[in-house]
């Protein structure tokens, strides 16, 4: 099957880059793919992202929000910075809409009193723990198609997914309309990849710091510090 | 009373080759005790005809395909037959096939056939032409050969079902008999075909009795002192002049259905084709029955080398075979065959009647969004094994690592209308680690990826302390050297400091 699929996109875009030259497609036509940028009309674009609760975090995103139907990579080399707390509003909202969200391979117990706390409906989350790269790849790519996952949420394992896989998911991602949040450590942010967002986050001190290294239409390189719940960092009188 | 009597005559021939793609038409035969019983229409153009015995016959067709009758098998296909009779009305009687292997010295045996009542269900199908149509049609889709009869008894309506004007009359009828027309048949039906011994039907042509009309013109009494009681008894029941009372069927609430292959196949695609007639054969089974199964199991039969089960989870009633067969390929790609296989089985124990609740649900609920969800729960289900899915819920306790429940991703997917749950009031970590770890101590410090700095504290967290492992804990929240907030406690029994979730 996956091979077949395969196939049938390579000869889709064989096709389109062996038309492109012999027929040139009409300029509204080209200007409406997603990945041509125009600056010109950036202010007009209508915000298309899903918020993610964080309102400067919103306003540096060119869609005003996750990109919908892409993946967004975030690097981080060290659980606890705050991380899942940047994704649980989108998290929350999805699932009251009845979309479902789907973890998979999460690197320890989603812990459910942390999540009802944060707004999340639980019988919409499905945590999946295929074994194997392979297995991984299938279930994310079956899940974001199936356009009945509103978030999907994946954690690089030992391998490095090609490039070619990546590409796929981002596909997937798009077919079914759903987000992608990928997992990936910061050594990675080296290597090109196709996702729409990419972020590295790092903890200083009691803040999150989100630097934006990529984003499809729009700029980058920009920094923000997010504050933590202000309960988590509240400093009592310390009895030891 | 209207009676339709439907006799198989190929039944010993179809149990075996039901499973064959249509327009295979190699010479086949069924054999019993060294005779042939019955062969496909192949091998009768050559002449192989029931009752020839295994040399002549294959003197006849050298390429002939002898397959060893196998009666179990027979019975279990009149009985999937039943069941196929009962979803058209509710009196279905099954009568297996009489008469033993050495039938030739009793002459013809009786083939398998099922009776079932009509006058009950004629309205509902549209008439009984109606009816007879769909009957038939399906009977071809399965490839059964049949042929039928219709009369006011049991008995009537298998002697009429031999008879080949009547077979006829059916065969262009739209309208169900009248008492007259069943005696006319019943007295023009010549006497070999009442179905009685061999020995009975020699003397009534002995003396003269060609007619079963000739045989009524006879007082009863005589006839009785020529050929006994039952003979007697069974007239009467022909006639209609006694009732002529036949087992009903009770079908049971599973599905059991098995294809066998008399060439074993080794390639788990090919079974593809027979999986999918046996998953279309349920659907019409559960649609008419209404139920539904959340569980198809597959066994793989290697003969004498075992056998291999295959679990497919739907998660919500299902009808659509398509959908079905395509659960199944996921996992029939999964397996890998050890030997070939001789024969593919479709089990499905408790089916389960619909609901109108779930049915509900679809309709005036999120509608296609769930119908996506479960779809991709079963699909993922199908390749990645039962384990692999889960979710979480919340559970009433004190302790951090019982205040959560792993869950089944099925029943999670459906509204739970139960009592809620609500949290406690207290920042509490999105993730939760498996097991407490460990953290190292030294001079009053803690030092987890460097050291660890308490922020706010303590919860204290004591309890079940009526159970032989009291748990005393209290929990902080402490930061890490590069800005991590970690959840730890200190073992109040001990003293040791654990690490037991992150605020990530």
């Amino acid at each position: 099957m996956n091979s077949a699929e395969n196939f049938m996109q390579n000869k889709q875009l064989s096709k389109q880059a062996g038309n492109e030259p012999a027929q040139p497609q009409p300029l509204q036509q080209l200007l409406t793919r997603p990945d041509i940028w125009q600056l010109a009309t950036q202010q007009r674009r209508p915000r298309t992202g899903i918020t993610t609760g964080y309102r400067g975090l919103d306003a540096l995103l060119a869609s005003r929000g996750w990109p919908r139907g892409a993946t967004s990579e975030l690097l981080v080399d060290k659980a606890g910075i705050g991380e899942m707390s940047l994704l649980l509003p989108t998290l929350a909202e999805l699932t009251q809409q009845g979309r479902m969200a789907v973890l998979v391979n999460p690197p320890h117990i989603p812990y459910a009193p942390a999540l009802v706390q944060a707004g999340v409906q639980l019988e919409k989350l499905l945590i999946v723990h295929p074994r194997g790269q392979r297995d991984q790849l299938w279930t994310a790519e079956q899940s974001l198609q199936s356009g009945a996952c509103g978030a999907l949420i994946s954690w690089q394992g030992k391998e490095i997914p090609a490039d070619k896989d990546l590409r796929r998911l981002q596909l997937a991602a798009r077919e079914g309309d759903s987000l992608h949040f990928h997992f990936r450590p910061s050594s990675s942010a080296a290597t090109p990849s196709p996702a729409a967002l990419r972020l590295h986050l790092q903890g200083d001190g009691e803040q999150l710091a989100v630097h934006l290294l990529k984003q499809l239409n729009g700029k980058s390189g920009q920094r923000i510090h997010l504050a933590r719940r202000a309960d988590l960092i509240r400093r009592d009188q310390p009895l030891h | 009373m209207l009676w339709l009597c439907i006799q198989f005559p190929k039944l010993p021939l179809e149990a075996l080759t039901r499973a064959r793609k249509q327009g295979e038409d190699s010479p086949q035969a069924v054999v019993e005790s060294n005779l042939v019983v019955e062969s496909n229409p192949t091998a009768e153009a050559r002449n192989v005809t029931a009752g020839l015995s295994i040399a002549t016959a294959c003197a006849y067709c050298p390429a002939l395909e002898l397959l060893e009758r196998d009666r179990e098998r027979e019975s279990q296909l009149l009985q999937q037959l039943a069941q196929w009779g009962y979803s058209f009305t509710p009196v279905v009687s099954p009568r297996s096939s009489t008469g033993s292997g050495k039938k030739t010295d009793r002459g013809e045996s009786n083939p398998a056939c099922l009776y079932l009542e009509l006058s009950g269900s004629l309205k509902a199908r549209g008439g009984l032409a109606a009816l007879l149509h769909q009957l038939r049609k399906e009977l071809h889709k399965m490839r059964i050969q049949h042929f039928m009869g219709i009369g006011h008894s049991p008995c009537a309506a298998h002697l009429l079902s031999q008879l080949p004007e009547h077979r006829q009359w059916l065969a262009e009828t739209k309208t169900p008999p009248t008492p007259q027309q069943w005696r006319q048949w019943i007295s023009f039906a010549p006497s070999k075909l009442l179905d009685c011994n061999n020995r009975a039907i020699a003397k009534l042509y002995a003396s003269g009795i060609k007619r079963v009309s000739q045989l009524l013109a006879i007082p009863l009494s005589e006839v009785g002192n020529r050929f006994g009681r039952n003979f007697i008894d069974y007239l009467a029941r022909l006639n209609g002049t006694r009732p002529d009372p036949v087992p009903s069927y009770e079908p049971p609430p599973e599905f059991h259905s098995e294809l066998f292959f008399p060439s074993p196949l080794d390639n788990s695609e090919q079974l593809l084709f027979p999986a999918g007639r046996l998953v279309r054969e349920l659907c019409r089974q559960l649609q008419r029955r209404q139920l539904y199964s959340q569980q198809l199991s597959w066994v793989l039969d290697y003969g004498s080398r075992g056998k291999q089960q295959v679990n497919v989870d739907v998660s919500r009633p299902l009808f659509d075979p398509q959908r079905l067969i395509a659960l199944t390929k996921l996992q029939l790609e999964r397996v890998e065959l050890k030997e070939p296989v001789q024969a593919l089985a479709l089990h499905c124990q408790q089916l389960r009647p619909l609901e109108s609740q779930s049915l509900r649900e679809d309709f005036f609920d999120e509608g296609s969004k769930l119908h996506d969800s479960y779809q991709l729960i079963d699909k993922l289900k199908a390749r990645l094994g039962h384990e692999a899915l889960s979710g979480v819920t919340l559970k009433e306790s004190y302790l951090p690592e019982q205040a959560w429940a792993s869950a089944d991703s099925l029943t999670l997917q459906s509204k739970s209308r139960s009592h809620q749950l609500h949290p406690v009031n207290a920042p509490r970590p999105s993730w939760l680690l498996p097991r407490p770890e460990k953290i190292q101590q030294r001079d009053h410090k803690l030092f987890y990826d460097g050291e660890l700095q308490l922020l706010q504290g303590p919860e204290r967290i004591d309890g079940y302390w009526w159970q032989h492992h009291r748990h005393a804990r209290d929990y902080y929240i402490a930061r890490g050297n590069q800005g991590s907030l970690y959840w730890v406690y200190q073992d109040l029994t001990s003293e040791n400091w654990f690490l037991h979730g992150v605020y990530s």
